[in-house]
């Protein structure tokens, strides 16, 4: 029985913006429950909007204005203790959280890199954010070794970001990022915008890290469901600010419980011939306005079946296989 | 178009530059329609101190100061004006001639504005100065517009030759659209804002280096600006002795003019430039 | 009724040292009516560029693009000939967000369309060609006229683009990753519109992609592309079960599929 890692419950977030005289305020996470064991890969799918990304900043309560925290506890398990980071200030979190318990590698991370320094300086600098007293060689030194564990070239180290390929540039921030091998790295859409062989190697590098247990645990967030199927072991399909269902990989792909996820796998093209026979179908509508979301269950609006009570009660995560959970009134008769 | 508006009249920074601007405006214009008095011949004993009969004392040749102010505040704000109009003009046809032509027009045209960008208009100032006795307001707005102009034209043809290579070009052009179309229907609205900033830059300019040129005795011979006061205050020493009516006031109207402007470029920016990214 | 050949564009940059990129490298392809041809390949294959080339927007440095029998480049060329071909092979770019103006409203890019057939675009027949091009595409007139670009999301903006195609109904479209930047559970509903103007009106259309699952999808014929040169050719299922060039092969295997998962 492997140990839980993440724990988070019913945790809100809203985004409160300044619309001329008023405040809008846009529910972006309304009320999830997640947790993550150790020897997972968790992948949260879902589109633009969802809050997916925003739920990444939250479960490392990485909360900046206009993002407000408003109810929730994230909690982690250090080894024979856990953590409350909702509870915890900025300057805990960076000194005893961020890089050494939970990693983040943020959308668009490889065009972060400071052009002007090179590979070796960028560690430097992020270890020295977290740790007081530095060894600078003692730093290359693991660095070149952890370069060389996960197969990149060493001679990136004295490179500078922009002669490497995006591939090589996104798995050098997955190398420099988990350089204190810290227990649960989040990844959002770290492939999106690479070329489908560079994806590839990417998702390869995270399954090293994984595999040798540098990183014990991993949530990998994406809109794309084909590339997150490849490496995740369980899956979370996320709508309008909530989780509707999450379950293990192949059974959430191949029979999909939540109208929406059916409705999501039924509309992804892929190079298999079943579904050129199947024909792709796609979700009438558009995802809701967060800022005035529907009532109920969110998902009514556009769904195939809906039903009165949809409309007016929120249905609750029930488990209908082992380790299976929607989030769905079809699913409550039992 | 109504949201920039929108957004610029509720915007604290732009209100404030922008009342005390039109302040001056106002004192420059209807200020000497107010108080008719010459501000170049003789009106009373010189050098007083500010009273009664003169708000803002005499020179060392008896003009009365204030009258010197109200006229010197229309004429210095006249020559921005004009320079901003005569640098912008020139700027926008040959930036946009270079941007939207390309090719050997943009060359030759990028090669002029390298030269013109390198003369130091001080120095040609001097030059017309010992050539021309008699230099006409125009005439130094004419100087000033015609070497400060390189810059602008440089921004917009970047500008330009970046929005040339978007799609809605693209489209426009295979629907038909000629290419003195293009330019005016497509590419120019788009660095419309930027022209605008340019302007209140220049206006700023212009009132800056008139004041500079007449302070070293290269500015207009004709007339009385703001500049021409403090050269005159200058010349008779007024700091060392004393005669604080004299370059305080035109000192303080310049200081105002140009603060206030630069505010109204910074809320400006502010308001376009988000709004930009975001389109 | 297209006939490319032979098609090379090199771009020489600067004086002294010339360095020579060749973007465009002795591609030929035909295109009939009534198909969906896909050119798939990442960036930098040259793609984009070849699209350029035939849209009459780049001149190419050396070979054909014949279309009806006619040279684009050599035959086409007073103004009035270039606006008929214009009518006859339009574009559909990637980007919803540079492909419109952001000064005009959408009514714009409609309009314009509806110049091209030949019709006042402030006349009443024009309103009604709008209004029918936009319910084609699956809009709501009143939602979307008199709006500007930032207001729509990215896929009504790329559906009224579809639109203008509806209004001016060419012979050949040119598709630039249409639905790259749409959210992936939208991009079906977006995709099926070209197979529908295929349908109604046998309007051709080249489809350029780096995404080998849609290309799959909606393609009569398979184009390869790589390095400026044609690769691979062939049926779709030709090409993923029978992949002939080295890069085609590595292509389909990194290509992720739902019911499969690789071994990494």
């Amino acid at each position: 029985m492997s140990s839980g890692l993440l724990n988070v419950i019913d945790v809100a977030a809203y985004y409160k913006q300044q619309v001329g005289a008023s405040v809008k305020t846009i529910k972006a996470v309304d009320g999830v429950d997640l947790f993550l064991y150790e020897k997972e890969i968790l992948g949260i799918v879902g589109e633009s909007g969802s809050g997916k990304s925003t739920l990444a900043h939250v479960i490392l309560m990485n909360i900046k204005k206009p993002l407000e925290f408003i109810r929730g506890t994230v909690r982690i398990y250090t080894g024979n203790n856990f953590l409350n980071l909702n509870s915890m200030s900025i300057e805990e979190l960076r000194a005893r959280v961020w890089g050494k318990e939970i990693a983040l590698i943020p959308q668009s991370a490889m065009n972060a890199l400071m052009p002007t320094l090179k590979i070796k300086r960028i560690i430097l600098d992020i270890v020295k954010s977290h740790q007081d007293k530095v060894n600078e060689e003692d730093v290359i030194e693991k660095a070149t070794k952890r370069f060389r564990e996960l197969g990149l070239p060493e001679k990136a180290i004295d490179m500078y970001p922009f002669e490497l390929s995006g591939g090589m540039r996104q798995r050098t921030v997955i190398a420099v990022a988990t350089l204190l091998n810290p227990r649960i790295l989040i990844a959002d859409e770290p492939s999106s915008a690479l070329d489908v062989v560079s994806q590839r190697m990417v998702l390869k590098t995270f399954y090293d890290l994984f595999r040798k247990n540098i990183i014990k645990s991993m949530i990998f967030i994406s809109h794309d469901i084909a590339t997150v199927r490849q490496i995740a072991t369980d899956m979370c399909v996320m709508y309008a600010g909530k989780i509707v269902e999450r379950g293990p990989t192949d059974d959430l792909v191949k029979r999909p419980l939540h109208p929406y996820a059916e409705g999501l796998i039924n509309s992804i093209p892929s190079v298999e011939p079943e579904i050129r026979k199947r024909k792709l179908r796609y979700i009438p509508g558009q995802p809701p306005d967060l800022s005035n979301p529907p009532t109920g269950c969110r998902f009514h609006p556009r769904c195939p079946y809906t039903m009165d009570i949809c409309r007016t009660k929120e249905p609750p995560a029930l488990e209908v296989e082992r380790k299976h959970l929607v989030s769905c009134w079809l699913y409550a008769r039992r | 178009m109504k949201i920039i508006v929108y957004l610029l009249i509720t915007n604290k920074r732009f209100i404030a530059g922008v009342s005390v601007f039109l302040l001056i405006v106002f004192i420059g214009l209807i200020g000497p329609l107010l108080y008719p008095v010459d501000p170049l011949s003789f009106a009373g004993p010189m050098e007083m101190p500010p009273c009664g009969r003169y708000p803002l004392g005499t020179d060392t040749y008896g003009r009365d100061l204030l009258a010197q102010i109200l006229v010197g505040t229309r004429t210095s704000l006249y020559i921005g004006f004009l320079t901003a109009l005569i640098a912008i003009s020139m700027g926008t046809i040959i930036g946009a001639s270079a941007g939207i032509k390309g090719g050997i027009i943009d060359e030759v045209l990028m090669s002029i504005t390298n030269v013109v960008l390198a003369i130091p208009s001080i120095l040609l100032a001097i030059l017309i100065a010992s050539y021309i006795k008699v230099r006409s307001i125009e005439v130094i707005a004419l100087l000033l517009g015609i070497t400060g102009w390189p810059w602008y034209a440089r921004a917009i043809r970047a500008q330009l030759m970046s929005l040339r290579e978007r799609e809605f070009v693209y489209l426009s052009k295979m629907a038909g659209y000629r290419d003195i179309e293009l330019a005016f229907k497509d590419l120019l609205p788009n660095i419309a804002t930027y022209t605008f900033m340019a302007f209140v830059l220049y206006i700023n300019g212009g009132i800056l280096s008139e004041a500079g040129l007449s302070i070293i005795g290269v500015g207009p011979t004709k007339g009385i600006s703001l500049g021409l006061i403090l050269q005159w205050a200058s010349l008779m020493e007024a700091v060392r002795r004393g005669l604080w009516w004299w370059f305080v006031p035109p000192g303080a109207i310049i200081t105002a003019i140009t603060s206030s402007l630069m505010i109204v470029s910074v809320a400006m920016d502010e308001i376009f430039n988000p709004k930009l990214r975001g389109k | 009724m297209l006939k490319v050949k032979n098609l090379t564009k090199i771009y020489e940059l600067g004086f002294i040292s010339k360095k020579r990129i060749v973007a465009v490298d002795n591609v030929s392809f035909e295109v009939r009516s009534s198909e969906i041809v896909s050119l798939v390949g990442e960036s930098g294959s040259g793609k984009t560029t070849t699209a350029k080339i035939i849209l009459r927007l780049l001149p190419p440095t050396s070979g054909n693009v014949l279309f009806e029998n006619k040279d684009v480049w050599k035959d086409v060329r007073r103004r009035e000939d270039r606006i008929d071909y214009w009518r006859k092979v339009h574009a559909v770019f990637q980007d919803p967000y540079s492909s419109y103006n952001p000064f005009y409203t959408i009514d714009r890019v409609l309009k314009q369309g509806v110049k091209l057939i030949g019709i006042n675009p402030s006349s009443d027949k024009a309103d009604e060609i709008i209004n029918e091009a936009l319910e084609y595409v699956g809009l709501n007139p009143s939602e979307v006229l008199g709006k500007y670009p930032h207001q729509l999301s990215g896929g009504q903006r790329q559906r009224v683009m579809i639109a203008r195609c509806w209004i001016i109904k060419p012979k050949l479209i040119l598709a630039d990753e249409p639905v790259s930047m749409i959210d992936a559970s939208m991009r079906v509903s977006i995709i099926e519109l070209f197979e529908k103007l295929k349908k109604s009106y046998g309007s051709s259309t080249i489809f350029i992609t780096h995404d080998m699952s849609l290309a799959y999808y909606i393609s009569d014929r398979i184009l390869v592309m790589y390095k400026g040169r044609i690769v691979d050719e062939g049926s779709p299922d030709d090409v993923i079960n029978s992949p002939e060039h080295e890069y085609t092969k590595r292509l389909i295997a990194s290509v992720p599929k739902l019911y499969q998962k690789w071994t990494l």
